[in-house]
This record gives structure tokens, C-alpha cells and sequence, in this order.
């Protein structure tokens, strides 16, 4: 059942993300522990390939690797031969060179780290490509929710904010939806594009999302690095019509939902600062989470073997998949 | 002397397949019946159940030569070409440096003869560079024979510098390609928006940033009195649009499809296979269909390839780095009978027409033709057997095809271009 990379939600089979997420369950119990390092990964290495700026992600991942005991190296984007306009495939072979165990990357080009699974022996994991997918958010978001629903099933999510750049949309409602949650998307019309899948509610009014009754509220960050063009009039105007103002946090406490956020947040934008100190908000939760998740991930992935082939659309076709896909 | 025995004759003029010997003599259809005596000293060929078709000919392709010889060269090009059936191109001008004066487009046409066993001939730039600004010095293109302007590639983008050109190059009997996208809504990136481009993650290119630009050319045509060639059509309302203008037979406009936005879609990308990926971008099964459908009503005057090499290099880096187009020279003819005459979906007289007589008349050409008298400019088709495009059996110097080791009905056995046998297949 091991895999060699994991790139994406949408090709993970349902016994696979039920045992993932077990494993994280296993790896958290450790935190308390007062020796928190296991030797799982002992020997190995992992490189971490950083093509955008990061915080938690990468931090999460470098801890995670580390109480595995596994080696962890950190590729210098900004000081290597990348920014002598090195191509990424050069810059690939020279690590596969140096045979690396696991390749964490991230990078803004979607597709990329399937591009680079296709070319090295190395288990490579997709921490963010452009806004494709960002599998270990997903599953760390799914754990968060399992931990306060432990049958998630029929339960209700309602996703706010830049649907069409966010790869957290995409990968968390694939994983939601894979677990029997309903999904909702909110945003201005110009963020929540009319082709989102017809298995996710769109809505574009605040009032009419809630409405839906929602058990957990999902704020995305306001990405102003991605947008070339603009896709609202202000920041103060996204907070008045799609922000949690202080008035509409007022109204989640009543009704008792959860608030989750990816982080970093952008306070004023997509919420206001009283979120940070709600006592169902699982920001913090989602953040521990992350650590054991990808322990999870990191001792599930088997490197080594063949190069994957890219999978054709013919060959895909043949298959008979049963893959979902977002 | 070469005699062709009951060969099937494919024409522009009807779906039927005519079968009759055909004897060529130094160069020419000399006659053309049943039971031919068999010349003395001449070749015998038994082309029963074989198809005899005219040459076919592409309007659209990129030779790459000069400034991207790692891509393709005129051998190379010209080459995939014989080995597809095709025995004459147009090249288009987006080479290093660009084909903007007579300087330059008298050194390709240089090369061209030397170099390639089939006419290649050249567009040439609407603006110098290609960049949209100043206009390329035309009259001398047009003594070395360039009848077509364009800055394919890209769009020319300011309408008042590409008004200008119509009004004047258009009294030098020289007609526009337009290459049509408003950049500012296509954006880099060649997926169609949608569906799809949402699955990706990539930002999509909507339909509507080619269709403003096809029916604005269109006008600027109509308002210069000029002849507006529009490439590449790859949506519904592109077509529509055209076949609008078409009915109200007030301005000369022609326009082109290329055999891959009449066989795949968006979704054919699949897993970021970089060999779907050029621009206008592959949309939707309700585009491809309505593409289908203009090519069968004569929309579309002309199939063209828009073969665009690029080395496999470049094409297996991901799918945003990797550069835009496919080729199509080697694949074209074979993937055109496979997809649409062998299951009936058009006739012969529709490939013969819109691959080999019309793009010919459009660039001011006799169409060839098998009938007494005519030049020998013909390719003997074998229906029966099939070929597998593997990465041997391509002339061209990259391979970037969605077709690669895919294997499909039909197959060129013989091209002959007067007096020279071009490819003789075992």
C-alpha cells in the first residue's frame, strides 16, 4: 500500500487517508511524551526545496522529519544556481545525484512536483504547487475536524475566501468530500469561479452561506501576492462583505461553530483580531496537527524503486480508475 | 515512367474514390484508365485498394531556421513533412532574427532550396520583430514572392498600427494571418478556463480573449478593404463568428484548423502532459464538435498543423516552464484519415480539399490535382495498414506529438513530386 510520493488529495484511495490519518493520531500521543524523538527515519534524508517563501509549513515539516530522526537539509533557493537561472530539471538531477531519500517541495508552478517525482528515486512530497494542491494541509485539516467529529459524516464545511488561487480549496474539499463532509465555497464572484465542481455549493452572499448551516467556517487567506489583477475594490470592502466582523464571530459563538484558518492570517481581512482568541477557533489545533500529520506521511512514503512514468490521458482512461478527482 | 495499376483516386470534388491506373510521365499525369499498357522500361506499382491523392500542403508551420536549429531546420522540417504526405509549407516569420525584411526572408528562401526536396515558401512580419510598433518593410518580401503578413505568435496588439498595415500592404495584393488572443486575458498560461484549468490550478485562458480578436481583425479587414487569413480556431464562437461574418459576403476572410483542436480537449491534458499544451489552448468537447462541424460547411477554408517543434528538453520540464505547440507534419494526413474519413465523419473530398487544394489557393497556387496533364504532385495511402509514430519513424527533429508510439489506420507508402519519387515505404 506504500507509495512513493505523494503529489495530491485526488489520487489518495479512502484506506489510505483512514490510515494516514490513524498514524497521525499515533504520532500526536508521542507529543506528550518527554522524549518526543523516534528513530523511524534514522539514516535517511530529507531535503527541503523551497521555491516560495514559507513558514509554518516548512518549520512543520523540518520538526516532523527531525523527531523521526531523519537528516534534514535545507536547499537554499535564494543563494544556489537557481537564481543563475538554473532549470529546475538540472537542479533535480544534481539531486538525485546526491541521493536524497525525500524531496519536500514547494513551488508556485502547478504540476511541478510530479514533474519532479517523475525524474528521481527520491520520495517526493508536494508541500504547495501554485494553486494545484497541498495534500499535507488537507490532511491535517481533515484530522483537526476528526478529532472534534469523530464521524464526520453529513457534517458541513463552509470554505471562505480566494477559491481560485487557494490549492487549500482544492486539496481540503477533495479530502472533505472524500470523507462524507458537504462543502461549501463563499467569495466574491470574481474568486469563486462558476466551474468549481457541481459536488461544491457556491455561494456569493454571506447570509445565504450560513443559511446552509454550516458546522465548521474555513477562512482562506486573502492571497494579494498572487493576484496580477485585481479582483475586489479594497481590503476594507472584502472584510465588510466576506469577512468574520466582529457582529458575524458574535453569531458563529452563538450557533457554536468551529472556525478553521491555514495560516497566516490577515487580520482585518478575511478576520477580525477577536477570532484569535474564540474558544472554538482551531487555528492553533491545526497548526499542531500539521507536525503529525506529516510524521505520518514521512514514514508511510517508500523511496527508491523505478522512476513513475506520467500517466497518459489514454492510459488513464483504460485504467478504469476510480480516482476522484476535485 | 511510372504506372500506377488500380490505384483509388481521391479529388476535391467528390467523396467517391475513383479506381483506374494512372502513368506518369517524366513529371506528369500522362494517362489516366483502366487496364493501362504497361509502359516499356517504366516502374509497375499495384496500387489496388490504395488511395492516390494530390500533395497535401500546410499554411501553418514553424521551421524554426533561423535562430532555433535545436528545434528544427529546413531539412528536418520539410522532411517530416514528405514523410506525411506533404509536399509543400509555409513557414511562419517568429524565427531569430524574425523574417521582417527581404535581407532576412531572402536567406531562408536561400536555404529553402538547397535544403528541402518540397516548395517551402514564407510570411512574412506585419511589424518589424514582431513587436507590434513599426511596420516591416513589405515591398520587398513581396518581389521574393511572400504573400501572406503576419505576427503569429503573437497578436498584433495595437488595432490602429494593424489598420494601417491592412490599408497598405493590401495594395501590394498581400493578405493578413492573425494569430488571435488579448493577452491580457489569456495570460501565459495554455488551458482553456474551466472545468479544468480549475482542477489544475492553473489560470485558465478564456474562450473570449481569442474571439474578440478574431471578429475584431475581421472589421479592421472590412473597414481596409483587406483579405484577413484567421489561424488556429479553436472555440465554438470563433467559428461562429467567422461563419457570420462569411455569410454577410462583404469582406474576404478566410480560416483555419488545425488537426489537433478537431481531435482532443482540455481534459486530454490529463496529469500536465505537456504534449497537449500550446496555444490557443484545447477546450471543450462542445468547441471540438463545433469545429468539426465548420471544417464539414466550409467555415474553415483550410486544415493546417501549425506544427511547432520544441526539443524534449524543453517539453519535459512542467507544464507551466514548458514552451507552447506540438508538431504535426509527420502525424497530420495519417491522424486526419484515422479520426474523421476512416469512421466516416467527413469524406475524402473534404481532406483533399481543405489539406492539399485549398491552402494552395489561398497562397496563390495551382491545387494539385490528379487529372491528365497536371504535374506529378501525388501521395499513394494505404487505408489497410497502419503506423505507429514512434520516435524513429519521425523526421522532425523533436517529437513533441500527442501521437507518439501511439499507433493508427492509415499510412503513406509513396509521395511523388514530379519527376522525383520523395518516399517510398516497404
Amino acid at each position: 500500500m506504500a507509495r512513493k510520493d505523494l503529489l495530491d488529495i485526488a489520487s489518495l484511495h479512502p484506506e489510505e487517508i483512514e490510515f494516514l490519518l490513524d498514524q497521525s493520531k499515533s504520532f500526536k500521543k508521542l507529543f506528550t511524551h518527554s522524549v518526543k524523538r523516534i528513530p523511524a527515519l534514522e539514516g535517511k534524508s530529507v531535503l527541503m526545496l523551497f521555491y516560495e517563501a514559507s513558514t509554518r509549513t516548512h518549520s512543520s515539516f523540518e520538526v516532523a522529519a527531525k523527531r523521526l530522526s531523519a537528516e534534514v537539509t535545507n536547499f537554499d533557493v535564494a543563494h544556489s544556481s537557481i537564481s543563475k537561472g538554473e532549470s529546475v530539471r538540472e537542479t533535480i538531477e544534481t539531486l538525485q545525484a546526491m541521493r536524497t531519500d525525500y524531496i519536500v517541495v514547494r513551488h508556485s508552478h502547478p504540476g511541478l512536483p510530479g514533474m519532479i517525482a517523475r525524474q528521481t528515486t527520491a520520495s517526493v512530497i508536494n508541500a504547495g504547487d501554485g494553486a494545484h494542491e497541498h495534500p499535507t494541509q488537507a490532511l491535517l485539516d481533515a484530522f483537526t475536524i476528526k478529532e472534534k467529529f469523530p464521524d464526520p459524516r453529513g457534517k458541513k464545511v463552509l470554505i471562505i475566501g480566494d477559491i481560485l488561487h487557494s490549492r487549500v480549496a482544492r486539496s481540503t474539499s477533495t479530502l472533505l468530500q472524500k470523507l462524507g463532509i458537504e462543502v461549501a465555497y463563499l467569495g466574491p464572484g470574481s474568486l469563486v469561479p462558476k466551474y468549481v465542481p457541481a459536488s461544491i455549493h457556491r455561494f456569493t452572499d454571506y447570509e445565504a452561506a450560513m443559511a446552509w448551516a454550516p458546522d465548521v467556517v474555513y477562512l482562506l487567506r486573502v492571497q494579494m501576492e498572487r493576484q496580477d489583477v485585481q479582483f475586489f475594490p479594497s481590503l476594507r470592502e472584502y472584510h465588510r462583505v466576506y469577512g468574520i466582523t466582529t457582529a458575524r464571530l458574535a453569531e458563529i459563538s452563538d450557533l457554536g461553530l468551529y472556525i478553521m484558518h491555514p495560516g497566516p492570517v490577515n487580520r482585518g481581512v478575511e478576520l477580525c483580531d477577536a477570532v484569535m482568541d474564540y474558544e472554538r477557533s482551531l487555528i492553533t489545533n491545526q497548526v499542531e496537527n500539521g507536525i503529525s500529520v506529516r510524521m505520518a506521511v514521512l514514514d508511510w512514503l517508500k523511496p527508491g524503486g523505478e522512476f513513475p512514468k506520467q500517466v497518459s490521458y489514454v492510459a488513464r482512461q483504460r485504467a478504469d480508475s476510480t480516482v476522484l478527482t476535485p | 515512367m511510372l504506372l500506377l495499376q488500380n490505384a483509388r483516386i481521391a479529388s476535391e470534388n467528390s467523396p467517391v474514390l475513383l479506381e483506374s491506373d494512372v502513368l506518369i510521365v517524366e513529371g506528369k499525369i500522362q494517362d489516366i484508365g483502366s487496364n493501362l499498357a504497361i509502359p516499356e522500361g517504366g516502374q509497375v506499382i499495384d496500387a489496388r485498394g490504395r488511395v492516390l491523392m494530390p500533395g497535401m500542403f500546410d499554411a501553418h508551420v514553424h521551421f524554426r531556421a533561423p535562430g532555433f536549429e535545436n528545434k528544427e531546420t529546413i531539412t528536418t522540417g520539410s522532411e517530416a513533412a514528405i514523410n506525411g504526405g506533404v509536399t509543400g509549407v509555409v513557414m511562419m516569420p517568429n524565427t531569430r532574427p524574425a523574417l521582417d525584411s527581404a535581407t532576412a526572408v531572402a536567406t531562408v528562401l536561400d536555404n529553402a532550396r538547397d535544403r528541402s526536396r518540397i516548395p517551402v515558401y514564407t510570411s512574412g512580419c506585419v511589424t518589424k520583430n514582431r513587436e507590434g510598433k513599426e511596420l516591416a518593410e513589405i515591398e520587398g518580401m513581396r518581389e521574393l514572392g511572400v504573400k501572406m503578413l503576419t505576427d503569429d505568435g503573437d497578436t498584433t496588439a495595437d488595432p490602429a498600427v494593424l489598420l494601417r498595415a491592412m490599408q497598405y500592404a493590401t495594395e501590394f495584393g498581400m493578405f493578413f494571418a492573425s494569430h488571435c488572443e488579448v493577452p491580457e486575458l489569456a495570460g501565459p498560461r495554455a488551458v482553456n478556463e474551466g472545468v479544468m484549468s480549475y482542477r489544475l490550478g492553473i489560470k485558465g485562458s478564456p474562450a473570449c480573449a481569442e474571439e474578440i480578436i478574431i471578429d475584431r481583425d475581421i472589421r479592421l479587414a472590412h473597414a481596409a478593404g483587406a483579405h484577413v487569413h484567421i489561424q488556429h480556431v479553436s472555440s465554438k464562437l470563433g467559428m461562429e463568428t467567422i461563419r457570420w461574418w462569411k455569410s454577410r459576403g462583404d469582406v474576404k476572410v478566410t480560416a483555419e484548423v488545425t488537426p489537433h483542436h478537431l481531435m482532443f480537449i482540455d481534459e486530454h491534458i490529463g496529469d500536465y502532459d505537456t504534449n497537449y499544451k500550446m496555444n490557443p489552448p484545447l477546450r471543450t468537447q462542445a468547441d471540438c464538435d463545433a469545429l468539426l462541424e465548420g471544417l464539414i460547411e466550409g467555415v474553415f477554408d483550410i486544415i493546417s498543423t501549425d506544427h511547432a517543434p520544441h526539443t524534449p528538453f524543453e517539453k519535459a520540464q512542467d507544464f507551466i516552464t514548458a514552451p507552447n505547440g506540438i508538431t504535426g507534419l509527420d502525424t497530420a494526413l495519417v491522424s486526419l484519415y484515422h479520426h474523421f474519413v476512416e469512421p466516416g465523419k467527413f469524406g475524402w473530398d473534404v481532406l483533399v480539399k481543405r489539406y492539399s487544394a485549398e491552402p494552395r489557393r489561398l497562397m496563390g497556387l495551382p491545387a494539385a490535382s490528379i487529372e491528365v496533364g497536371q504535374p506529378a504532385n501525388c501521395v499513394l495511402f494505404d487505408t489497410e495498414a497502419e503506423t505507429t509514430f514512434t520516435r524513429d519513424f519521425m523526421k522532425s527533429k523533436s517529437q513533441n506529438t500527442p501521437f507518439i508510439d501511439q499507433t493508427l489506420k492509415g499510412r503513406v507508402d509513396l509521395v511523388i513530386l514530379g519527376t522525383e519519387v520523395l518516399l517510398e515505404r516497404e
